[in-house]
């Protein structure tokens, strides 16, 4: 699929040089790749925000494809989630409870089960419910990330996109909300997309990763797998998770070889330990 | 989704876009004036060809500035047909029902029609081939001496350069918006009118408050910088009257000129 912003006008220029994949339902995964490399672009493809200039998208039974004139794309939209890059480009209700009902009423909810899913998601988020009647322009950039979350939580959808979720979190507020997709992509089967330039929530918590460059798909993989190619990485100005980098450097003040990647703080003080004990063998 | 192409700029390099702003200021106004000097043929045809020699001496493609002009499509047919069916003189050339075309409508409103186009040509090339920091400055530049008789000008000029720096971002804002509502169901595209105009209160409403935002930021960043207003402030970018500026002011005084010419003479 390719996609061209501004075709035809002195601005043109391809956001998407014919990239190709697939993501199975119930995975996680990840897209990195440098600032301006198409992460946006692409996935805003998924819920037939953009149309590509050619090729085609199917989600489920959902075909979207340049030519064909408008389809109603609402019941796709209920099924695949978007949370942006800044949310507080989708507030507007009085309150963060109303605008979160926002969403699913769209849907054909109704108003007391689309009140009762909101105070769930609020909930889920972990926005303490002072806050649930306040105007949503009184909260913090942290706290409106987590209603324009729950907004879209709210929905039910099966597939969800993340554009930078945690981009302007505390590191607190960070960690509970990938734990919290995390866990709803292993309990609640969600498919989970995310834009990300975190390499350590990439490597910890996806299935699969996407590597952009300058609108191509460059690499496709399990975490380990991306991130044991390091030098490529570097040359594309990305970087491997804190964990590697660790690693890494306590390896050569050893001087032993680099072991296979590792992300968990667990099993890095694992391997550490291993290291410590002269357990190069181990490795 | 929003293919602006009047009021846009295109950096480039042409003789168009190296142009002293405020000979293409000057230049925009008096053509604007002496477009009403041509009621004859040859003086529209004149008119026409200047366009054209702009628009190649600019290096921007015509096709762009056809796509640009369609959107004012409706308001030239719009112009043409009422000029078309209520003006009279001349031989009677057609007659349905209640409307009757007379020649000399017919010519006029052709005429109309030309004048139109070349005007908004002439000032889409203007903005096509000067940025809007130079149009600014030429402007402010031109209208310094009503600073004498106590005109804000620079402020105005300033005010003039904000918006037309926003007028872009508040479109990409309100793609993104109109995007991030779509995502969740909302759709001012189809349904019935009532339904299309609730689904605009979700995008005006964070479109002002970003639009406030950004202009309180905006006033603090400045300040931080130490702005503060016009007196004793120097400029980045000096504006250069080049001998190519009184070539470019020697050619609409032939333009003048000729169209004088061709009114008194009273040809075609
Ligand atoms: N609406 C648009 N019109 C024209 N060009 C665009 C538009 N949106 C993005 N682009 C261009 O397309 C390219 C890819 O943009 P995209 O937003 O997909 O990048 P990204 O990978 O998400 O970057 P980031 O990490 O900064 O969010 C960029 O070069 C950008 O300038
Ligand atoms: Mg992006």
């Amino acid at each position: 699929m390719t996609h061209i912003y501004n075709s035809k006008t002195p601005f043109e220029r391809a956001a998407l040089d014919h990239v190709s994949l697939k993501i199975s339902s119930g995975s996680f995964t990840s897209l990195i790749g440098h600032t301006g490399s198409g992460k946006s672009t692409l996935v805003q493809h998924i819920n037939g925000l953009l149309r590509p200039s050619s090729g085609s998208i199917s989600v489920g039974d959902f075909v979207i494809e340049p030519q064909k004139k408008k389809q109603d794309l609402k019941p796709l939209r209920a099924r695949v989630g978007y949370v942006f890059q800044y949310p507080e480009h989708q507030l507007f209700e009085e309150t963060a409870i109303k605008d979160v009902c926002f969403g699913p009423m769209n849907f054909g909810v109704s108003a007391a089960e689309a009140t009762k899913r909101a105070e769930e998601c609020l909930t889920l988020v972990g926005l303490p419910s002072l806050f649930w009647h306040r105007s949503p322009f009184d909260l913090s950039g942290g706290q409106m990330r987590r209603v324009a979350i729950a907004g879209v939580l709210a929905v039910h959808p099966e597939v969800i996109i993340l554009d930078e979720p945690t981009a302007g979190l505390d590191p607190h507020g960070q960690k509970e909300i990938m734990e919290l997709f995390h866990k709803l992509n292993k309990n609640s089967k969600l498919t989970i997309i995310m834009v990300t330039h975190n390499m350590g929530d990439a490597a910890l918590y996806s299935d699969q990763i996407l590597v952009m460059e300058a609108g191509q798909l460059k690499m496709s993989g399990a975490p380990e797998e991306i991130f044991s190619r390091e030098q490529d990485l570097r040359n594309m100005g990305l970087d491997v998770p804190e964990t590697m980098v660790f690693l890494d450097k306590l390896t050569d003040k050893l001087g032993l070889e680099k072991g296979r990647p590792v992300f968990t703080l667990s099993e890095t003080a694992d391997r550490v330990a291993d290291l410590l004990n002269g357990g190069a063998a181990h490795v | 989704m929003f293919n602006l192409v009047i009021g846009q700029y295109v950096p480039m390099e042409s003789r168009v876009h190296r142009l002293d702003p405020r000979s293409k200021l000057i230049s925009v106004f008096l053509f604007v004036i002496i477009v009403f000097l041509a009621n004859s043929w040859l003086a529209n045809i004149v008119l026409l060809l200047f366009c054209y020699a702009g628009i190649l001496e600019s290096r921007i493609s015509l096709p762009f500035i056809f796509r640009g002009l369609r959107s004012i499509l409706v308001i030239i047919l719009f112009t043409f047909f009422l000029n078309l069916f209520f003006s009279s003189g001349g031989r009677l050339l057609l007659s349905l029902g209640w409307i009757h075309i007379y020649q000399n409508a017919l010519i006029q409103s052709v005429f109309i029609v030309i004048r139109i186009l070349v005007i908004i040509v002439v000032t889409t090339l203007l903005t096509l081939t000067t940025s809007p920091m130079e149009i600014t400055d030429g402007m402010e530049n031109l209208l310094s001496p009503f600073k004498k008789i106590k005109l804000p000008v620079h402020e105005f000029a300033l005010m003039m350069s904000i918006s037309l720096r926003f007028i872009p971002t508040l479109l990409e804002e309100t793609e993104k918006i109109i995007k991030a509502q779509a995502a969740r169901g909302s759709d001012f595209t189809s349904g019935s009118l009532k339904n299309r105009m609730k689904a605009i209160v979700p995008l005006l409403v964070p479109l002002f408050v970003s639009a406030f935002k950004r202009a309180e930021d905006l006033a603090m960043a400045m300040e931080a910088r130490g702005y503060h207003g016009d007196t004793g402030r120097t400029r980045l970018h000096k504006l250069v009257w080049n001998r190519r500026d009184t070539v470019m002011m020697m050619i609409m005084a032939l333009l003048a000129a000729i169209l004088i010419l061709v009114r008194v003479s009273g040809c075609w």
